[in-house]
């Protein structure tokens, strides 16, 4: 293993610090720790997680440094990043 | 923000590419080597596309790169001097049918004119809903791909299906993960009478490379199921089982296996929305059902500056995106008088050719989709959720489209609210289409502005530009 490939970055999930590996997407980090809840759909009111990995399907939204609706799989992870996913109870 | 982000909001360019997959990127690259000036807009966060789908240098340094030739591509695209806008999504086209809108990053409106417009938008896979289809863990076979290229092992036990050759890679992409595959369930029978067979028939270097993963599912006691579909997913807020069942007989259950993970897909469709918008005419391919622009062989539209190229063009496969993306560039540059050296060209269609042979033998190994889909959308439960985004039942599209005027899916569409949520019926559309009563009417979903749903600021800039179906 490269001296890189431990390397750490903390970002912020649902207000907890998580440290996740550099250069992956927002979709990546969130499965990574076991997190398929990312959006509620609104009409049924049940989790929804990411579908497609290709930026068409929306089920992957999450709030991203207080902007909402980014698409995780879409999105690379940066230091010091706020992820609010609909456990929040931020992301309506 | 890098240069390749920050971007004025009025552009313009000899030509304007969308998509920065294989296509986007071949076609870009022989553009600007012959001098044009050449923009190239994508909305992930680095160029490369389905195909060369790249994860930041970190990810790369740590599980390894797969494909290090679309870095190359990359690196010479860019030294060709390319403007590279990643992170962008073209959403619309203006009034003129020919000013590209897209949104920054940041959310920002962005408007691009060009002298030549080339969509290279790629392709999607093709969903067919079942029950069970909205829990979190079911997933595409496409993004069990990507997530295992950045390392993530996405699940413990999991099961792939739907029809197609990009099962097998995908299935062995998740067992390099350690992801137990349980089993690989394929629609058809391509591999009659077994995997093995592949090996022995005498086929060009796809099939060898399909027949070598083939023999890796065997290694790993991968069964590979044919004539076999996904019925069901069981689970209460994340997938936890799925019950197989014949193809050709919906009762017997083939299988029943608890996983943790459910990867279906049905091949891929082109995204051929953006050439719609730009007013280019289109067909309805017979054998998938999907809505393709109509197109000389070297990509020219219907509108003479618009050109189409890469999977959303047809699905095809990576080799031919490439040859399909300089193809349509050479043929620019001959229109604009700088005359591309003949023998290059020829070459190039007896390349593109063959390819289009081998496409047609592979297709033909595996049910057309005109056909699997509408079986398998017939025999869905009342309850089933066809439309993933608005909750619209199979009952409901039913009922909608045995009413009066139900034989038009715009129709079908507007009395259910199926296909009108986020996804723009990008995932439900085929179902959507397959579960019409036929006759007269669209029997296609149109597509729409806007192509994604918009950050507000790109909303509020551009306020004026109402919805509208092409
Ligand atoms: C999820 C997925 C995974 C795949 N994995 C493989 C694989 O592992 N092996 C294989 O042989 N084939 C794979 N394919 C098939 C693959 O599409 C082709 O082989 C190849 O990538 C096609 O090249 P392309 O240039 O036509 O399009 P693509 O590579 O799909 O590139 C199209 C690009 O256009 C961008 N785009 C689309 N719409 C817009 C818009 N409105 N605004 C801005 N940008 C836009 C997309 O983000 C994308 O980067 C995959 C397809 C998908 C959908
Ligand atoms: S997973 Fe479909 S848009 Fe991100």
């Amino acid at each position: 293993m490269t001296p890189r490939s431990a390397a750490r970055v903390e970002v912020t999930v649902d207000g907890r610090p998580v440290l996740v590996r550099p250069g992956t997407s927002v979709a990546a980090a969130l499965l990574e720790q076991g997190r398929w809840d990312f959006r509620v759909d609104p009409v049924s009111g049940r989790d929804r997680g990411p579908y497609c990995g290709m930026g068409v399907c929306l089920e992957c939204e999450v709030t991203v440094d207080a902007r909402p609706h980014v698409r995780a799989c879409l999105e690379r992870v940066r230091e010091g990043m706020r992820i609010d996913t609909a456990a929040s109870g931020e992301d309506t | 923000m890098s240069a390749d982000t920050a971007a004025p909001a009025a552009l313009t360019a000899d030509a304007a590419v969308v998509g920065a997959g294989p296509a986007g990127l071949a076609a870009a690259l022989e553009l600007a080597r012959a001098g044009l000036d050449v923009l190239l807009l994508d909305e992930q966060a680095e160029p490369g596309g389905q195909y060369y789908r790249r994860p930041g240098p970190e990810v790369l340094d740590a599980v390894g790169d797969h494909r290090p030739e679309g870095g190359r591509l990359v690196a010479r695209v860019r030294a060709a001097g390319v403007r590279v806008l990643s992170g962008h999504t073209v959403w619309g086209v203006d009034d003129d049918r020919r000013t590209l809108l897209a949104a920054s990053p940041g959310g920002a409106a962005v408007r691009v004119r060009a002298r030549w417009v080339v969509a290279a938008t790629g392709a999607y896979e093709r969903s067919v809903p079942f029950p069970g289809w909205q829990l979190p863990g079911v997933v595409t076979p496409g993004l069990a791909q990507h997530m295992s290229a950045e390392g993530v092992r996405l699940g413990r036990r999991a099961v792939v299906a739907g029809s197609g050759p990009f099962l097998l890679p995908v299935a062995c992409a998740l067992l390099e993960r350690g992801v137990r595959v349980v089993a690989v369930a394929e629609a058809g029978r391509p591999y009659t009478p077994g995997p093995a067979s592949l090996g022995a028939l005498r086929f060009p270097a796809r099939l060898a490379e399909l027949a070598s993963y083939a023999a890796r599912l065997a290694r790993h006691g991968v069964r590979v199921h044919q004539d076999t579909v996904v019925a069901r997913a069981h689970g209460a807020d994340r997938v936890e089982a799925v019950t197989l069942t014949r193809f050709s007989d919906p009762e017997r259950v083939v299988a029943r296996h608890g996983v943790d993970l459910l990867c279906v897909g049905y091949g891929f469709r082109p995204q051929a929305d953006l050439p719609r918008l730009l007013g280019c005419a289109v067909d309805r391919d017979p054998a998938t059902g999907d809505t393709v622009p109509r197109l000389t062989p070297t990509g020219r539209s219907s509108v003479p500056h618009v050109y189409v190229v890469g999977e959303a063009a047809g699905a095809a496969g990576a080799p031919t995106a490439l040859a399909r993306g300089r193809a349509a560039a050479l043929d620019i540059l001959a229109s604009s008088g700088r005359a591309p050296d003949r023998g290059e060209r020829r070459r190039l269609a007896v390349h593109l050719a063959s390819l289009a042979g081998f496409t047609r033998l592979t297709a033909a190994l595996y049910p057309a989709p005109a056909e699997l889909v509408p079986a398998l959308a017939r025999r869905l439960p009342g309850p089933t959720l066809v439309c993933r985004c608005e909750c619209v039942t199979a009952d409901a599209v039913r009922a909608a489209a045995a009413a009066e005027g139900g034989s038009d899916v715009p129709a079908v569409k507007g009395g259910t609210r199926a296909g009108m949520g986020l996804c723009q019926a990008r995932e439900c559309g085929p179902a959507l289409e397959a579960l019409r009563a036929g006759g007269p009417g669209t029997g296609t979903v149109p597509a729409r502005v806007p192509l994604r749903p918009l950050p507000l600021a790109a909303v509020l800039e551009l306020a004026d530009t109402p919805g509208e179906d092409v």
